[in-house]
């Protein structure tokens, strides 16, 4: 009895075999050509419903560690497509395997496309794709995508997947692009709200004029000059977008402003300078800290809507080539901490009037906070928060906390050492 | 011996809430999210509470007559009160019902796994796998469905439990402002409209012959039921937390999207981990309406070994299902004006059941 009993089991777990292969969806990985970078131009054929497809797909014999190949890392197909999800077909003309979105990593879009009033069309085509995810991150870059992508040559990580993944990573973490949860979904889900404004991550390998300002970060992607043989990209600023369409772009600064006071995107800490209230020609170093969340008060109700917005900012200095004491003289810091607290308003007056009158709407997420002032989506809706925006009297405080001033407190006085 | 005989065939407290909340708890992960915004917006958490509300009565009222004739189920409780022709009439049409919901269902759960996860296996094939699975554990009886609820119910609910914190943390919490959604009247009319999303309470009351005591029947329907709406609630807050409403009303299965979007440290795409478990808890919500579909086809056309209607009606299951020709629509659509349909019948027919026995005088031997 017991055996025929183990002998129907071990029958049965044999039957269940061929069910791991999945059925008709089965595809082993040697037969599918990984994309890791789609990008998307505007096509040069003269037919407008036609745009331009580029797929970056991945070599994974290189990633292997023991048996390096000399095969290249990657792959580089462009081509004139109605839609993403049509191109995957055309790809197979030239690619030999099956291609495959699993493993995409970004969505490039050059700046003309996504500034195109057709360009929603395109990218709610990526919606029916099964294989592309929501979260993958959407970026603009300033030239053709294709051209994009013959510059990106990265020198120390050539594994192009891991590239991405970890330039933007570190990108948003300095707080230089908006976060690496600027993806379709949010592009989506901001879109269909009609509220707010998208900011995408904003790119570029093409050099402009290099503009050397005071300021640390008051830059677009292209604008900042690095030395040495490093790759020619650089991922800096973000793509303003209103109702899908890219309206214009934020500066380094400005993105990192516009993060810092919206309460979805969260940061890492950032490293900023500022000036040294007491010696004008140096500029302080400092890293900024979010411990406490920003407060926001809406006043929507009444005729001349207002918002008060109180930014606490937690600050440690890190270099300060001035030498002051600030550690020893209680009001020399209270004098440093004004200085800040001055230049960061202005920062956010100068960012929250352009956003009041160039885009007419605002990148920070606050629709998400106004609706808290409404009870129903109707009322919401009738306010129309991205029309009264502009109208909206923002006033803004900003107050700062200085914690430590790095490993190191105490400076040595200048003055008396070259006594 | 006769002690076990008595129990034999029987579930505890433990398997009946495991059937519960696998039955109606997987309602959180299909289109069923999706009906709930488009009537309720971001309110939908709440329009479930008032469901919840809703519905109480007419569970409380089945509760009630289940402890009053202790080891009839409502089948016999139809007969009883009715007598053979009008409770043939009742009993007939809930078949019918029952039947309906679970094309309805299956095909709906067939698009999910055909078009979220394989989606170059042909429908058909996926069909015949979904209920040939269903249809082996309904042919094996309640007890064997019971405890494979009950086994797989901890894996289940610490999925669903590991989602939602994953999106709790990822979501934006203000999405769900503001917070009426549609306002009130549209959320009152709305519960009222869907309230038969808890309809299986009523089915429930079929196999209340099949549990230990009428003690531990009430027990296990009030902590599944506490549970059910708890885990509504907290998923339709999620959904909204993630997608915003305006996002998830455009999906078909906030579910699967959810799994696809959200991100877990260093793992991409997570969806493959929780797939597996929504897959084995439709099987088992399968394998309960086959089972009850065939217990009402055995109670109206006096089979008494009713198990074996259950290859049949799975058969019958695939070929109705497979008429339509986009299920995503069709099916979708049918289950909205479905749902509407059958909410007088959920809501009245315990009331009319209790009015009956009250007039009968049942109520005074307690």
């Amino acid at each position: 009895m017991n055996n025929i009993k183990r002998g129907s089991l071990m029958l049965f777990f044999i039957f269940l075999i061929p069910l791991l292969s999945g059925c008709w969806d089965q595809t082993s990985i040697e037969e599918r050509a990984y994309v890791v970078a789609i990008g998307l131009d505007k096509s040069k054929s003269d037919n407008e419903n036609q745009i331009q497809i580029s797929y970056i797909i991945a070599n994974p014999e290189f990633s292997k560690k023991e048996a390096m190949t000399t095969e290249p890392p990657m792959e580089t197909i462009t081509f004139d497509a109605n839609d993403i999800n049509v191109a995957r077909n055309k790809a197979n003309t030239v690619v030999a395997k099956e291609i495959s979105f699993n493993l995409l990593s970004v969505i490039i879009v050059s700046e003309e496309l996504a500034k195109d009033k057709n360009f929603i069309r395109w990218m709610y085509d990526a919606t029916k794709e099964r294989e592309i995810k929501r979260d993958t991150p959407l970026i603009v870059v300033k030239e053709e995508s294709t051209k994009f992508f013959k510059q990106n040559q990265p020198k120390l990580e050539s594994r192009i997947h891991k590239y991405y993944d970890l330039i933007l990573k570190y990108a948003s973490k300095a707080g230089m692009i908006p976060n690496s949860h600027s993806n379709l979904g949010r592009y989506y889900r901001i879109t269909q709200a009609d509220a707010s404004l998208f900011l995408g991550i904003y790119g570029t390998s093409e050099k402009s004029e290099y503009k050397r300002s005071e300021e640390e970060d008051n830059f677009m992607a292209g604008q900042i000059e690095i030395g040495g043989e490093s790759n020619k990209v650089q991922f800096m600023g973000s793509a303003v977008f209103k109702e899908g369409q890219m309206i214009g772009t934020l500066t380094g600064e400005e993105t990192r402003a516009a993060v810092l006071i919206n309460e979805g995107l969260n940061m890492g800490s950032i490293i900023a300078t500022y000036k040294d209230p007491f010696d004008d020609r140096y500029r302080v170093t400092t890293r900024i800290l979010q411990k406490e969340d920003i407060k926001i008060k809406m006043d929507l109700k009444s005729p001349l809507p207002t918002i008060d917005v109180s930014i606490p900012l937690y600050i440690d200095i890190l270099s300060q080539h001035s030498m002051v004491d600030y550690v020893n003289d209680s009001e020399k810091r209270e004098r440093l901490k004004q200085s800040i607290e001055e230049e960061v308003t202005n920062t956010y007056n100068k960012l929250i009037k352009k956003t009041q009158e160039e885009f007419k709407g605002e990148p920070f997420g606050w629709s998400l906070i106004a609706r808290k002032e409404f009870l129903t989506i109707k009322e919401f809706e009738d306010f129309d928060w991205m029309e009264t925006y502009p109208e909206i009297d923002v006033n803004l405080t900003v107050k700062v906390n200085i914690g430590n001033f790095g490993n190191q407190s105490k400076v040595p006085e200048l003055e008396e050492m070259r006594d | 011996m006769n002690s076990m005989d008595s129990t034999k065939g029987k579930i505890g407290l433990k398997e009946l809430v495991a059937i519960i909340i696998l039955n109606v708890g997987t309602k959180v992960a299909d289109n069923t999210p999706t009906i709930f915004y488009e009537a309720f917006g971001t309110a939908a958490w709440i329009g479930i509470l008032i469901i919840g509300l809703i519905s109480l009565i007419p569970i409380l009222l089945i509760t009630k007559l289940i402890t009053l004739y202790q080891d009839k189920n409502l089948i016999d409780i139809i007969l009883h009160l009715f007598g053979k022709h009008i409770g043939f009439v009742l009993l007939f049409t809930l078949c019918i019902l029952q039947i309906f919901t679970n094309i309805n269902n299956t095909s709906i759960y067939t698009d999910i796994i055909g078009t979220m996860y394989f989606s170059k296996t042909p429908t058909v094939v996926i069909y015949l796998l979904l209920l040939g699975v269903a249809a082996y554990g309904a042919k094996k009886g309640i007890e064997y469905i019971g405890s494979s609820a009950w086994v797989m119910l901890f894996w289940i609910c610490l999925s669903l439990l590991v989602i939602l914190s994953v999106v709790f943390v990822q979501g934006e919490f203000n999405q769900i402002f503001p917070i009426l959604g549609t306002g009130g009247l549209e959320l009152v009319k709305g519960s009222y409209q869907n309230s038969s999303i808890l309809m299986d309470f009523l089915y429930l009351a079929l196999i209340a012959s099949n549990v230990k005591s009428a003690t531990i029947y009430k027990k296990g329907i009030w902590i599944g039921f506490v549970i059910i709406l708890l885990a509504f609630v907290l998923s339709l807050i999620g959904y909204v937390m993630l997608f915003d409403y305006y996002g998830v009303r455009m999906f078909d299965y906030p579910y699967h999207e959810t799994i696809r979007y959200i991100e877990i440290g260093f793992l991409n795409n997570v969806e493959l981990l929780f797939f597996p478990f929504w897959l084995i808890s439709s099987f088992i919500r399968f394998a309960f309406y086959l089972y009850l579909g065939a217990l009402l086809f055995g109670a109206v056309f006096k089979i008494k070994q009713f198990e074996y209607v259950v290859p049949a009606l799975a058969v019958f299951t695939i070929l109705a299902g497979l008429i339509p020709e986009s299920s995503v629509f069709s099916m979708n659509d049918f289950r909205v004006i479905f749902l509407n349909l059958i909410t007088p019948i959920f809501l009245l027919f315990p009331c009319l059941l209790w009015i009956t026995a009250k007039l009968k005088g049942d109520f005074k031997n307690e």
